[in-house]
């Protein structure tokens, strides 16, 4: 899903690659001692250059993508990317420098090239990067996992997204498209401050879109799957209904060419946590990056309207509106033992970034804290691939749900005229988080109180701040979902994340709601 | 990392060697790059990257696998080789399969500079220091990244084919923003060759419109006549001629040029007599790779002729089913332009916006190829001839099939570059549009 800015979130990829022989035998080959003899020689190679801090992060991304449409399978593809990259601070300026080769010797012209790197960049240093005082772990941590993905039978995948499939024809889909990623993400992280860590954690991302046609009016229909990507096995694969839902979106989808299309109008609106959490996502969790509120990611992904004055002060929603960041949520995409930078996530249960309405904290990777007047990272780096610079990403930041008793019927019942909506369609935000349109992928009417047909040509304009505190109902903690994105851009060059947002069903009052059709393009 | 063309071909031969598939591809792809990043006038994340990728497919009968992988060892390759054609064993028959090409005849490789594969750190960090320094002068907030890379990419098959191409690339984008956040202002572009980009030139554009589009007029939302600089219009083309331009999309009834009663709309008028889009892989503005899908040659081909849909994207399979000459993707994209200067286009405006460029693009309708973003860092409003203020920013809600049919003018077609374009090389012109859909004001700047 380019541009989320997210900074943007981007249009699946393809991933590429290799199954588990192959994996294995590299494997060996990047065992714990060689790993630690490959940080000792960059970490002592970059203390003699000069460097007053370094990491070195050695990483091993194993991927498997299966594609199927209709009854045939397109793409099976396995994956295994290995590289490492070495981090220099050298008198206050950063560089970097990455390989494919882990040998002993690219390390050492790798480490060399990073500090290269930083005194060419040095002239361009108004001011020095300074880090705060970090601690030093030595630990492993392994996501928990009931299933291995990579250990399920290929063909047993395969013949699961042609059931999918199936179901969908049957049920009468023209089309349909049913895809697995998994990606199984190993990093070993070694810093100039003794930190010595390997992680290992595991995704697993479904995909589904059923498509009709209407051949006389030339009308066509998509109806995407609302399962969403997760840090978990392939035991939540096997646990989500993918057949029932395959059958109701074809049934859906064809309804929609059928659909009341929307009146222009302010109408309430009912999010149904499938939609809220991308909005989360776009309104919540990239306005409190605080990379963002100094300035550096101006050129691209934007800035943003939270600047550091309004900390502790900005009324950013209802008093119901307490969001709250997670590296250590079960499922989450962006749950880790340890962040990028090294700073723990062990025993941290998060931090609020939004409490009872108030904006009070914002994500932070090293060296950031200490230019708003706070004093630690608190966990938020994240490297995209061996490749890349640990930049400030976001934690699973997730709205919690009402401490009373609130079902989606009760949000409903209290609406006169409203529009019920599931799933995302397309999304789109201002490059400071102000201004944002969604759209959905089912919207129902709400007429006193009680669900109705289904529209068509929905999407809904609003301003951050003015619609969180629009916000007067959300439900409680049985109809919580964790949705999430694989792949949240931002930086230059960009890097995408993945991250889960937790969210329970949220009424909006008075919302301005579009009609979305172009008569003049036929 | 990066392969000369006889060592991307030993290696191919090699891993070919390996092969006990019925057939087989094989696919190199590999970069070394260098880039200096700033914000608030000053050096940020600096690094220099390098990356390989392998990637062996294959094919037993209609049966295919693929496995990807990055080490070059001889027992990696040997893994690599046999996890394809294990996972090729174990996948069902597609009735889609096409078989590897044989050798095919490629044009000459044009997008290599020999001048930006020598460029240094130093050099980089040289190139846009005074125009730091003097965004610091005037008080202004410089961010922004100059990245430089060579990259190779290799397809060989078991039936005879190696095609190997070699490219630098260059990519400069600049912010300069006033320190009380009412103005910004942006430049940006591609080019393979380092020695030709004008770093100071972007620098100065990016400062001039950042300070003249201090505290802009907030305008109410509507259909306004627009003046799309090229970084816009990119964005708008190259999401257009992408994905969308698909002839079994079209002919299977679900995209913009399904024609009503079924089949596509090719050789119909579709847009402005005015329009004109080509991708010409030894065009010399914006010279592109030299093959394609499945090693097909990249060739000239020309989209859209004086408004009329000419091609479709379409693989070889639907080619051969529907009886039609398989059309390659596009590995570069030319607009035709005009010879409208913008200041002309100003002129002949009585009420209308000058726009920088986009940001955060999305589609929000496939049907019509409805597009929602917003615009950036410079909008301008135009009064009777003249820019008289600078103006809000806003959301449109805009199909380039609807912008293609109200084009009124064209400046020349430039090298162009947009954060959410399909990254291949473009070049296309300024554009004078009517009627173009602005549905709320941003109040972001």
């Amino acid at each position: 899903m380019g541009g989320c800015a997210c900074a943007t979130l981007i249009p699946s990829t393809l991933f590429l690659g290799m199954r588990n022989a192959a994996a294995i035998e590299i494997a060996e080959k990047l065992d714990l001692p060689g790993k630690m003899r490959l940080a000792d020689i960059a970490l002592g190679a970059a203390k003699t250059m000069g460097a007053s801090y370094a990491d070195f992060r050695l990483c091993r991304y194993q991927t498997e993508y299966i594609q199927t449409k209709e009854h045939r399978l397109e793409t099976s593809a396995t994956g295994m990317s290995v590289g490492f990259a070495v981090r220099v601070l050298l008198d206050g300026t950063w560089g970097y420098a990455s390989s494919p080769l882990a040998t002993d010797d690219e390390v050492k012209r790798a480490t060399a090239n990073a500090i290269a790197v930083a005194k060419a960049s040095q002239p361009l240093q108004l001011r020095k990067f300074e880090l705060e005082d970090l601690t030093s772990y030595q630990d492993r941590w392994d996501m928990p996992m009931k299933a291995d993905p990579f250990l399920v039978p290929v063909n047993e995948k395969i013949d699961k997204l042609l059931s999918i499939n199936e179901a969908a024809l049957k049920a009468g889909a023209n089309y349909a498209n049913a895809t697995f990623t998994f990606v199984r993400e190993e990093k070993f992280f070694a810093s100039s401050v003794g930190s010595r860590i390997e992680q290992t954690r595991v995704r697993s991302m479904p995909e589904t879109e059923v498509t009709v046609i209407d051949k006389v009016t030339g009308k066509f229909a998509s109806r995407a799957g609302l399962a969403a990507p997760r840090g978990s096995g392939y035991d939540y694969i096997q646990g989500y209904d993918f057949l029932g839902e395959a059958a109701k979106a074809a049934e859906q989808a064809r309804e929609k060419l059928k659909a009341k299309p929307i009146e222009p109008d302010k109408y309430d609106l009912v999010l149904d946590p499938t939609h809220l959490w991308l909005t989360i996502h776009e309104s919540v969790g990239h306005p409190t990056e605080l990379d963002r509120a100094l300035g550096w990611e101006a050129n691209f992904a934007g800035t943003t309207f939270c600047t550091p004055d309004k900390l502790g002060k900005l009324k950013y929603g209802s008093e119901l509106m307490n969001i709250v960041a997670d590296r250590s949520q079960e499922g989450g995409l962006s749950t880790v033992g340890y962040d990028d930078d090294g700073v723990s996530w062990i025993g941290n249960d998060g931090f609020p970034i939004i409490q009872d309405g108030i904006f009070v904290n914002y994500q932070m990777a090293i060296g950031q804290a200490q230019l708003i007047g706070k004093k630690t990272s608190n966990g938020c780096a994240f490297a995209d691939n061996w490749d890349a610079f640990p930049i400030q990403r976001m934690p699973n930041v997730s709205l919690q749900p009402n401490p009373k008793t609130c079902s989606l019927e009760d949000l409903i019942s209290d609406v006169k005229r409203g529009i019920y909506i599931m799933g995302n369609g397309s999304w789109s935000i201002d490059q400071q988080r102000h201004n944002f349109q969604f759209g959905g992928q089912l919207f129902y009417e709400i007429k006193n109180g009680k669900l109705g047909g289904m529209l068509r040509d929905v999407a809904y304009q609003g301003s951050t701040v003015e619609f969180w505190n629009s916000m007067d109902g959300i439900g409680d903690k049985s109809t919580y979902f964790l949705g999430g994105a694989p792949n949240c851009g931002k930086g230059q060059p960009e890097q995408t994340a993945p991250v889960s947002h937790g969210a329970v069903p949220g009424r909006f009052r008075q919302i301005t709601v579009l009609n979305t059709e172009r008569k003049d393009v036929t | 990392m990066i392969l000369s063309e006889a060592d991307a071909q030993d290696l191919t031969k090699k891993i070919l060697a390996l092969s006990q598939a019925e057939s087989c591809a094989v696919s190199l792809s590999g970069g070394e790059n260098r880039h200096i990043r700033f914000a608030q006038n000053m050096a940020t994340t600096n690094g220099a990257p390098g990356s390989i990728s392998i990637t062996v497919e294959s094919h037993y009968g209609k049966r295919s696998g693929s496995a990807n992988g990055s080490d070059l060892t001889d027992d990696a390759l040997a893994a690599l080789v046999a996890s394809s054609e294990n996972t090729a064993k174990l996948a069902p028959e597609n009735p889609e399969f096409m078989p590897p090409l044989g050798p095919q005849k490629y044009g000459t490789v044009a997008g290599f500079s020999p001048v930006t594969q020598a460029t240094t750190s130093n050099q980089l960090a040289s190139a846009i220091q005074p125009v730091l320094q003097q965004a610091q002068a005037k008080n202004l907030q410089a961010s922004g990244f100059l990245d430089i890379g060579t990259s190779f990419s290799s397809f060989g098959t078991s039936k005879g084919l190696f095609v190997y191409d070699q490219e630098t690339g260059v990519l400069h984008t600049i912010s300069a923003r006033t320190p009380d956040g009412t103005g910004s202002g942006w430049a940006g572009t591609t080019h393979y060759d380092f020695s030709k980009l004008d770093i100071a030139g972007m620098g100065g554009v990016a400062m001039d419109k950042a300070v003249r589009s201090q505290k802009p007029v907030k305008l109410e939302p509507g259909k306004y006549t627009v003046i799309l600089e090229p970084s816009a219009v990119s964005d708008l083309i190259g999401i257009l001629v992408g994905e969308e331009f698909d002839q079994r999309s079209a002919d299977e009834g679900r995209n913009f040029a399904t024609k009503k009663g079924g089949g596509s709309r090719l050789g119909e008028t579709m847009f402005s007599k005015s329009v004109t889009i080509f991708s010409d892989p030894a065009d010399a503005v914006v010279p592109g790779g030299i093959y394609s899908d499945d090693g097909q040659p990249a060739v000239r081909t020309t989209w859209i002729e004086n408004g009329v849909l000419k091609n479709l994207q379409c693989g070889r399979y639907w080619a051969q089913k529907s009886g039609r000459a398989p059309v390659p993707g596009p590995t570069t994209l030319t607009m035709i332009g005009g010879t409208t200067s913008t200041a002309d286009m100003i002129k002949q405006t009585k009420k209308g916006l000058l726009i920088t460029r986009f940001w955060y693009i999305r589609e929000v309708d496939p049907q019509t190829v409805l597009l929602t973003g917003l615009t950036r860092d410079g909008v301008f409003l135009i009064e009777n001839g003249e820019i008289t203020r600078p103006a809000c920013n806003f959301r449109f809600n805009e199909s380039p099939v609807a912008m293609l049919n109200k084009v009124v003018a064209l400046g020349p077609s430039v090298r162009a570059y947009g954060e959410e374009s399909i990254g291949i090389p473009i070049s296309v012109p300024t554009m004078l549009v009517d009627e173009f859909t602005l549905s709320s004001v941003s109040d972001a700047v």
